[in-house]
């Protein structure tokens, strides 16, 4: 039976570095992912994933177990992707993947999808990534913790220190634009 | 004017039973709200579509090994580390020898190594009370191979050749002579003179000794310098890897830099 996050978390305060390791195995995609859709770009989003793990290592003995380990670790990776911006003072660019395209997609749906499906389903993503990039940074990151993370608003609100009503509203405005600006490329579905 | 927070809690399920409840009597009456519910779950529905690539990670957290740095010295203490040193003390202990007036001698019970000057040496030191008066005078005694002459003998004999010497040149003790002391020391003049060859083969032997012990500091102290220049040698390897390793990071920097100002 898998060790839970505490367990693991405990464990690797004691100075055991394959139950550190077992978290970075867990946690990496996500922690990527999240990474990736805030700044938009695959290496500096892998540095950021890097960096997020290692700071989250040195700083293991102080983690008192407050918040939830992946929330902390969010936290972490908001930072980075933070200075990141800051530091590059530009919007993130979206990129859609470079090199899976269709095969890539075609790995994640049913083999029932046809070819045309698979090119629509592209073009909607690299629409989504687009306009996600054009969000500012706190709705995008509403968005991003909801929707891809699955993170309940109290969650989000702890982890932006902003009210609940303010993610919410986030959220709402973030989802707007997003309609708006997938209406104006006139791909996916219906939004009218 | 709809509450819109109460929109985005329904449109994520977040509402509880009773608001729930309430919210969805507002949808049947209220057509924007109704548009914009369905327009949102069709932005929620697109945004599944964008995922991000999947690169192999690989990334783990490994202990760095204790590398002991090694001290930065300048170029003029790059020759000196063994053969200096061991130089250098060869020539204290010359001079300490010197100056401390050291003896050593090789017996049975062990090699005698004596400091101090021998005319201050007590009387006892030539009766059975030897190995007493050494602890008194702090000797070291180290233990000996076999077959190697006494040193408290060689230095007893040594005394008494010296005291036969001295009674020789005494004109009264030779005027008082008897013929047959005559001959007794005709045959005390062989024995003075088989005394200074075994005398003579004593110190040969321990300056043999010295010598061997000699070569012996002398291979260490050469094996230690070959141990510290392979340390150094090590050394200067892991700095020229991180330099290299440093340099690489550089060098993708700015390629990255240029590739980034030329797609400006």
């Amino acid at each position: 039976m898998a060790s839970t996050d505490e367990e693991l978390v405990a464990r690797s305060q004691g100075g055991d570095l394959d139950s550190f390791n077992q978290l970075v195995v867990r946690w990496e995609r996500p922690i990527y992912a999240l990474a990736y859709r805030t700044i938009g770009r695959e290496e500096d989003a892998r540095d950021v994933c890097q960096e997020t793990f290692l700071r989250a290592f040195r700083a293991l003995k102080g983690f008192k177990g407050q918040a939830k380990f992946s929330s902390w670790l969010y936290r972490i990776t908001l930072n980075l992707c933070r200075d990141w911006i800051r530091r590059e003072r530009r919007q993130p660019i979206a990129q859609a993947p470079e090199g899976v395209d269709l095969i890539d997609l075609a790995s994640e749906q049913s083999p029932s999808e046809s070819i045309e499906d698979l090119v629509a389903r592209k073009e909607i993503s690299q629409a989504v990534a687009r306009a996600m990039g054009l969000l500012p940074e706190d709705q995008r990151t509403a968005i991003i913790l909801k929707e891809y993370h699955g993170l309940t608003f109290q969650e989000i609100a702890d982890m932006l220190d902003c009210p609940l009503s303010t993610v919410k509203t986030r959220l709402y405005q973030g989802l707007s634009v997003l309609r708006r600006q997938l209406d104006r490329e006139g791909v996916g579905r219906n939004h009218v | 004017m709809c509450d819109k927070d109460r929109l985005v809690s329904y449109l994520y399920d977040d509402l509880a039973d009773g608001e729930r409840a309430t919210f969805e009597r507002h949808l049947r009456e209220c057509d924007d709200c109704r548009d914009e519910l369905n327009a949102l779950r069709g932005v929620r529905a697109d945004l599944v579509s964008w995922s991000p690539p999947q690169p192999d990670f690989g990334f783990r957290v490994v202990r760095e090994p204790k590398v002991v740095p090694m001290p930065v010295r300048s170029w003029r203490g790059w020759w000196t580390p063994a053969a200096g040193l061991a130089a250098a003390a060869v020539l204290v202990l010359a001079a300490a020898s010197a100056i401390a007036h050291v003896e050593i001698h090789s017996g049975p019970d062990g090699v005698t190594v004596r400091t101090g000057w021998s005319g201050s040496r007590p009387e006892t030191a030539r009766s059975g009370g030897e190995t007493a008066s050494r602890a008194v005078r702090g000797d070291v005694i180290l233990p000996a191979s076999d077959g190697r002459v006494d040193a408290s003998i060689i230095e007893t004999l040594d005394r008494r050749l010296r005291a036969l010497e001295a009674a020789s040149r005494e004109p009264g003790l030779v005027r008082n002579a008897s013929a047959a002391g005559l001959s007794a020391r005709g045959g005390d003049a062989d024995i003075i003179r088989r005394m200074r060859e075994l005398l003579a083969q004593s110190e040969t032997r321990q300056q043999g000794e010295l010598a061997l012990r000699i070569a012996q500091v002398i291979r260490d102290v050469d094996a230690q310098r070959v141990e510290d220049l392979k340390r150094i040698q090590q050394g200067l390897r892991g700095v020229e890897a991180s330099v290299n390793a440093e340099a690489a990071g550089h060098r993708e920097l700015t390629n990255y830099i240029l590739t980034s100002a030329r797609q400006k």
